[in-house]
């Protein structure tokens, strides 16, 4: 395998396994036709393209998703840095929020705007991904059930950093934790999940071959 | 109608081509105003197959790699005609309009005031 065929592989990851299994072959091999001789990566423009087109088939769904997931997990890290710094909990710009004494107000401002959309996305998520999956159909049971498993876990995990939050919210701790570098992996491996449940066709693709396929140079 | 998608179902009007063709095809009708890339191809042609404007005709295997060949429909040709008919009309809009007003403007020189 040529290292171009490589990145090329790398960039098809943008799109979900179901497409890939699909159209990966063609798809490399129109991008190596479309590259100069010799070439180790695809242009900027086709890797951007690759990648915007992966989100796109992966849809609404999977985005919102992984913005809830990712959210969880930088927080998680946020966390653990508030927490490392002495006087956590101190602050007086805005309570419900960690902070530490001296923490810079772009740093708050956006930690603010992120721990809101986070608290807001769970109801479209679980919305989405509800009709994503078709759940009301009795034979998509089964993912429809994992979904919903799935967001009570991010609930319960939103809920645990929470508490968090507020047990060390008048205490000096000062002291680097463990457990939230744990809700951060928890928050990974959820995403991880919710991929793999998303990861199926939405509608089953009505594509017919014909049977002629031939070996050609 | 999208540019690089008015061109993709032009550039399969003589026939079907396969993804690299309909690239180089597409950029040597609009010339070289449209360059797809690759992601961009795909994107399009998921699109027109799903509303039935576009169809896989044939696959081979190329250098032990799949390598599709698709075709427009009757319904792809018939948007594809509407769509150079619409552009057409909006193109006359223009250029009559044009047209009067430099015949208006020499009217105006030759008879002053």
């Amino acid at each position: 395998m040529t290292p171009i065929e490589r990145h090329c592989g790398w960039l098809l990851h943008a799109y979900p396994a179901w497409y890939r299994r699909d159209r990966a072959a063609e798809m490399v091999g129109t991008l190596l036709e479309s590259s100069p001789p010799g070439a180790k990566w695809p242009s900027f423009r086709d890797a951007r393209a690759l990648v915007t087109g992966g989100l796109r088939v992966r849809g609404w769904t999977w985005l919102l998703a992984m913005l809830w997931v990712v959210i969880g997990a930088g927080g998680a890290v946020y966390a653990t840095v508030a927490f490392s710094h002495p006087g956590y909990g101190q602050g007086d710009v805005f309570r419900p929020m960690f902070q530490w004494p001296g923490e810079p107000m772009v740093v708050i401002t956006v930690g603010i705007t992120a721990q809101v959309v986070w608290m807001l996305l769970p109801v479209p998520v679980m919305v989405a991904g509800f009709i994503r999956l078709r759940g009301w159909r009795r034979r998509n049971w089964l993912r429809a059930t994992g979904w919903a498993g799935s967001w009570v876990g991010g609930l319960a995990l939103m809920i645990t950093a929470g508490e968090w939050a507020n047990a060390g919210m008048y205490d000096n701790r000062g002291v680097l934790r463990i457990g939230e570098m744990a809700v951060c992996a928890a928050w990974l491996i959820l995403g991880v999940v919710m991929t793999w449940i998303l990861g199926a066709a939405p509608v089953p693709r009505a594509r017919s071959v014909p049977d002629n396929t031939v070996t050609g140079e | 109608m999208r540019e690089p998608t008015y061109f993709v179902l032009a550039s399969l009007l003589d026939g079907p081509l396969h993804g690299y063709a309909i690239i180089q095809r597409a950029e040597h009708l609009s010339g070289g105003q449209v360059r797809l890339a690759t992601g961009t191809l795909y994107t399009a042609l998921d699109r027109l197959t799903a509303d039935g404007f576009v169809e896989l005709v044939r696959e081979e295997i190329v250098n032990g790699r799949a390598r599709r060949s698709y075709g427009l429909t009757p319904s792809g040709s018939g948007a594809l005609r509407t769509e150079a008919s619409r552009m057409a009309d909006a193109s006359r809009l223009v250029t009559n309009r044009s047209h009067r007003l430099k015949t208006a403007g020499r009217a105006g020189e030759a008879s002053p005031a």
